[in-house]
């Protein structure tokens, strides 16, 4: 008896830490491939959209993906090359047929979170899509007589900030002769390993500095107390400072506005984990912050809301 | 006529051990060379898949030792150093980004540049070492010989990363 306590013992023990294991490990940025707004633009792949009164010309991705096949063989190209090392990227094709099957859905939850946020299509599809990192792509074909060479552009830019992580451009070969499609596969394999360089420089540092977001604080109008209300001999706008520099990593984060009515805080690193060792993204991270004023002293009732990947509000004094 | 064949064997077997020592010396050189850095590498082509075509400049009083130097210093220069580009072919950045880790993986390093190490399984030379007249210069005492090398660097680099002398771009996930 007292052997099989033991040895249940042992198994639950051995389970608990091969979960913990898998829980503590980070969330694998995911990378997405899209064609560049310049690219869109020459190409003629963009659509209008009605911006709360004023038409915006945004990419039309879905159009370029099922209508041009120089850009379906970079896409493929890269995909293959980043498999090789181990780190497929994420279609967008399939993101694309998410967002159109959630759209109605999407329609319904903006108004019902009311004039707080706003999202363009590009935002929902980066909330779809949950890309960390998009990989951006241009090429333009220069052409001097029966010479022509491609100028390849490759960018890496964070979702959560839009700030460009790893790059890559150059101009190859003029070349008579040679088609399209070599001289953009030649392309893709002469930029993509520098490209790679600086995106692992980019994960180290978000390993060692964390993960770069942006957060605001609003309040609704119904709501009686603002930011300057005082707990326990101490204003809203100071506590929520404090917990930001309790919780990001090495107190890093830079408050750009700060009013009764209002905070921004721009550059605000999250750790990879939280305190259990789970590994977080910027949700998880407001989260425990939406939790935290929820509780007293504050009991404050709020609303969290995402836009993109990377911006998060609280709405503090209803839901 | 036996004191002339005993003496020529002698003299035969001094020039033999000669030749052996200055040859063995000049490759200690090239490998000390290879260590300090002493070498140029000029990108030719970067557009093929898994491999870089690299024209490597490598110095010896032997010209047939520095032509062989060259895959070595190739795949150093790859992995610690990477080359610049040209105008139409883009340069590349080395392997690492860890400036120390040739001292830091020293016990991994030294059997993998030894003569014969496994280095050789990821380069060849192009048109089997030819040198072309311009990449053969004579600057003092040393030859300096420009050789075109092919490196096999998506293999090189899954071997450094198997073997966790670099890190993936998958890893800490």
């Amino acid at each position: 008896m007292k052997n099989i306590l033991k040895r249940k013992y042992f198994i639950s023990l051995l389970m608990l830490i091969i979960t913990s294991l898998g829980f503590s490990q980070a969330k694998k940025p995911t990378i997405m491939i899209v064609p560049s707004d310049v690219w869109c633009t020459n190409n003629g792949y963009m659509m209008e959209y009605d911006n709360q009164g004023t038409k915006v010309k945004i990419p039309d991705y879905k159009r370029a993906f099922q209508e041009n096949a120089e850009l379906l063989l970079v896409t493929a190209k890269l995909s293959e090359l980043m498999a090789e090392r181990e780190f497929p990227l994420e279609s967008m094709e399939g993101a694309l047929k998410t967002l159109a099957s959630e759209s109605a859905e999407d329609a319904l939850l903006t108004s019902k979170t009311g004039a707080g946020i706003s999202e363009s299509p590009i935002d929902k599809l980066k909330k779809t899509a949950k890309a960390d990192i998009w990989m951006q792509v241009t090429w333009t074909i220069n052409q001097i007589g029966p010479k022509k060479s491609i100028t390849f552009i490759l960018q890496g830019l964070d979702a959560y900030t839009n700030k460009q992580v790893a790059g890559a451009s150059g101009t190859g070969n003029e070349l008579i002769g040679a088609t399209l499609q070599v001289m953009l596969q030649t392309a893709v394999l002469s930029h993509l390993d520098n490209f790679n360089v600086q995106l692992m420089a980019f994960k180290e540092d978000m390993f060692i500095n964390g993960r770069e977001i942006i957060i605001r604080i609003k309040k609704f109008e119904s709501w009686d107390g603002d930011l300057e209300k005082e707990y326990d001999g101490k204003e809203l706008n100071t506590i929520i400072e404090e917990w930001l520099t309790k919780n990001t990593v090495q107190g890093r984060f830079s408050t750009v506005e700060s009013t009764e009515n209002m905070m921004l805080f721009k550059q605000v690193r999250i750790p990879m984990y939280n305190e259990a060792g789970t590994a977080i993204d910027a949700r998880g991270f407001c989260k425990e912050l939406q939790n935290y004023l929820k509780k007293p002293p504050f009991a404050i009732t709020n609303k969290l809301m995402m836009k993109g990947l990377g911006e998060s509000s609280i709405v503090l004094g209803d839901k | 006529m036996k004191d002339f064949l005993k003496k020529s064997s002698i003299m035969f077997l001094v020039i033999i051990g000669f030749t052996l020592t200055v040859n063995g010396q000049s490759k200690k050189k090239a490998d000390k060379a290879t260590e300090d850095w002493r070498y140029e590498i000029d990108a030719v082509q970067t557009g093929t898949q898994g491999t870089y075509l690299v024209k490597v400049w490598s110095y010896s009083k032997k010209p047939e030792v520095a032509i062989d130097q060259a895959k070595k210093n190739a795949v150093h220069g790859i992995i610690f150093k990477g080359f610049t580009g040209t105008q139409s072919v883009p340069g590349q950045k080395p392997l690492t980004n860890n400036v120390n880790l040739e001292v830091e993986k020293e016990d991994f390093f030294r059997p993998f540049f030894a003569d014969g190490g496994k280095y050789m399984k990821f380069v060849s030379l192009s048109n089997d070492g030819a040198v072309a007249a311009g990449d053969r210069m004579k600057v003092g005492k040393e030859y300096k010989i420009g050789v075109i090398v092919s490196v096999n660097v998506s293999a090189l680099r899954k071997d450094l990363e198997n073997a966790s002398v670099i890190k993936s771009l998958n890893s800490g996930f």
